[in-house]
């Protein structure tokens, strides 16, 4: 028997497709059915996992997409763009707010038994709405949000800036926000699972975090370019960086990250990753590079599948499904791929 | 350089000297181009274009232990999200508010690789006003520094001063910034193909504009901005050119708003570009030497406390 090709499991388990423009998000709705790709010409393709050769095309904004999200209901999605909307794209596209000539520029959404809430940054607001689409609160930052990201309990949101990071109580009466400061431009944040920290990704090549229980503050060094993607895994035992020639895994635990060397996989080649995102369900991560490669690496074992091989462009979004069966991912010269992972016997 | 890179004009000037009228007339005029146009939201007059950015210029400063260099977030992030629908435009354009210092979006595109990776600074053009420019540089540093950085300058309102008045100010210009092309206007009338696409990091035409190379050794005060050039006729040798200049720039890069070059360096049929502004430095190689060209090495400096005799030194002390 020969060896698997590089493209073998996109050409055995994936659809694609070319879709003439950079694709800027990828993510699945909450029910896992349906994966869609934002574009840089302002529409959304929509595709669904069960039937792989049916893709939709939505024209969402006047100019580039520049956020998506899932939305808070099972199914549909949410999109922010150039033309200063927030639009909620299922069925039907609709527009749920309108912010004039600002830039939609990050959208997130929460959704459990308890509470489905919206979140978009708009300049140096974050606006919180309601699952209709109705102002809750407005939430002011010194210089324009670059990156906001929900906790795990839908409690706090954290929105990154110039000088650090803001960590709001959601339901909080009294709007003034946690302040981790630090100097500099911060461009993207996340949170751990657990809730416990908040990471962001800065202009000067480096991550910072705070441990909140201290303000303990963490900082990782060494990329040879910008982070784009931060993703922690399932556990919170590892948060996956892009920026380095391989996916760079800080440790979140034996008193990590400061001091300790971060775990380097899938490495090797000049190609610098691009994007990364770790499965839901398994200590696994997606790495995308700005030669086109897609790889899956299974963090435990550091054993490396290859998904799609170079050629298709960098690789500027990935996804994966809630329930990790599913792998999303598009590139700036909008090559756009679903991988089904689901075992078969 | 690569002509797939987009062409980014960066347009200053002081309140009221007809930028805005100028951003104007350079979109609605009939060239045939599209451009993206990042403009700040504090803009007096409307600009009637299909794709204008409304932006805070918000300034920070890198850490990276230089002090002087601050980059424009804001730019990072709307360039790098127009390129996203690079397709779309052919160039970028952008305005800033009056009291800018320019050095910020021009470190911007040094600093960041991703925007360095994309786009090219084509030229920073300045509009300044013939009849209250002498008063704007008695009252603003602003002023100064926005003829200091320019590459081309557009002196507007020439109807509103007299012809020795016109003379007068224009010196005062060359004494500032001796190597920018300076165009007259009155409302803004410059043609369009004057301030675009200029290549204004091709340093070869940038210098062969520049009549009085070596010629001119008048006295200069510590505080005024002035400029210089020096040449050297001998091959540069590259280790000897970056450790020299890399110590200039670190030691006096605050004083030096802005430093060109075209080197020849030795054993290299292809011509090196450098420029700096302040301490934040880039070089690549142009293209070749043209046959019968003189391959004279050539180094502008525009800053305060220039010190003839030391830079001149210096830069013959590169030679291989």
């Amino acid at each position: 028997m020969s060896l698997p090709t590089p493209d073998f499991l996109l050409e055995t388990r994936g659809a694609h497709r070319e879709l003439d423009a950079f694709v800027v998000a990828t993510v699945f709705d909450r029910a896992g059915g349906t994966a869609a790709f934002a574009c840089g010409d302002g529409s959304v393709r929509l595709v669904g996992v069960a039937d792989r050769e049916e893709w939709r095309t939505v024209m969402a904004h006047d100019g580039s997409v520049l956020a998506l999200s899932s939305d808070c209901a099972r199914v549909g999605f949410l999109s922010g763009g150039d033309d200063g909307k927030l639009c909620r794209i299922g069925m039907e596209h609709t527009v749920l707010a309108g912010f004039g000539s600002k830039w939609v520029e990050r959208v997130a959404s929460f959704a459990d038994e308890k509470q489905r809430i919206l979140a978009c940054a708009v300049g140096k607001t974050v606006h919180v709405l309601g699952e209709n689409g109705a102002v809750l609160k407005r939430l002011e930052h010194p210089s324009t949000v670059t990156g906001i990201a929900f906790d795990a309990k839908g409690k706090r949101i954290a929105a990154s800036h110039y000088g650090g990071a803001s960590l709001w109580f959601v339901a909080s009466k009294t709007d003034n926000p946690r302040k981790l400061e630090w100097k500099g431009s911060h461009t993207g944040v996340a949170i751990d699972p657990a809730g416990e920290n908040v990471v962001t990704s800065m202009q000067e090549n480096s991550l910072h975090g705070w441990r909140l229980s201290d303000g303990q503050h963490m900082r990782m060094s060494g990329y040879p370019s910008k982070t784009q993607a931060m993703s922690f895994t399932k556990s919170g035992k590892w948060l996956a960086t892009s920026g380095a020639e391989s996916v760079v895994l800080w440790p979140f635990f034996g008193g990590g990250p400061m001091g300790k060397a971060p775990t380097e996989l899938a490495g090797g080649d000049s190609a610098t990753c691009s994007f990364v995102v770790c499965n839901p369900k398994h200590e696994a991560v997606a790495v995308g590079f700005s030669d086109g490669l897609v790889v899956l690496a299974d963090i435990t074992t550091s054993r490396i599948v290859p998904v799609v091989a170079p050629g298709r462009g960098a690789i500027s979004a990935m996804a994966w499904s809630p329930d990790g069966a599913f792998l999303a991912f598009g590139s700036e010269t909008g090559f756009a791929a679903v991988v089904d992972f689901t075992s078969r016997d | 350089m690569s002509d797939t890179l987009v062409p980014v004009t960066v347009l200053t000037g002081y309140l009221g000297a007809g930028k805005t009228t100028l951003l104007n007339r350079i979109l609605t005029e009939n060239h045939g181009r599209k451009y993206a146009v990042i403009i700040n939201e504090f803009g007096e007059l409307g600009v009637d274009n299909d794709l204008v950015v409304d932006t805070d210029e918000e300034v920070f400063e890198m850490n990276n232990g230089c002090i002087c260099c601050t980059v424009r977030g804001d730019l990072i992030r709307i360039v790098g999200a127009l390129m996203k629908r690079r397709t779309k435009f052919d160039g970028i354009i952008i305005e800033t508010t009056g009291l800018a210092n320019p050095a910020p979006v021009a470190q911007t595109f040094f600093v960041d690789d991703d925007i360095r990776a994309k786009t090219r600074l084509d030229a920073v053009v300045t509009v300044v006003d013939a009849k209250h420019l002498p008063q704007r540089l008695l009252d603003s540093h602003e002023a100064e520094d926005q003829i200091a950085f320019a590459d081309v300058i557009v002196l507007n309102k020439t109807d509103l001063v007299t012809a020795d008045e016109l003379v007068a100010v224009e010196a005062q210009i060359r004494r500032i910034n001796k190597f920018a092309k300076i165009h007259h206007a009155q409302k803004s009338n410059v043609p369009i193909a004057e301030l675009l696409d200029q290549g204004a990091f091709d340093l070869n035409r940038v210098l062969a504009h520049t009549p009085d190379f070596l010629t001119d050794d008048e006295h200069e005060h510590n505080d005024d901005i002035a400029s210089m050039s020096f040449e050297v006729k001998t091959p540069i040798d590259p280790e000897k050119f970056n450790a020299w200049i890399g110590g200039l720039l670190a030691q006096q890069g605050q004083d030096l708003l802005r430093t060109k070059g075209i080197l020849s360096y030795k054993g290299d049929n292809r011509r090196f570009a450098f420029q700096a502004v302040h301490m934040i430095a880039d070089g690549d190689f142009i293209g070749p030497w043209k046959d019968g060209d003189p391959r004279v090495s050539r180094l502008v400096f525009i800053g305060r406390n220039l010190n003839r005799p030391q830079l001149r030194r210096g830069f013959e002390g590169c030679a291989a």
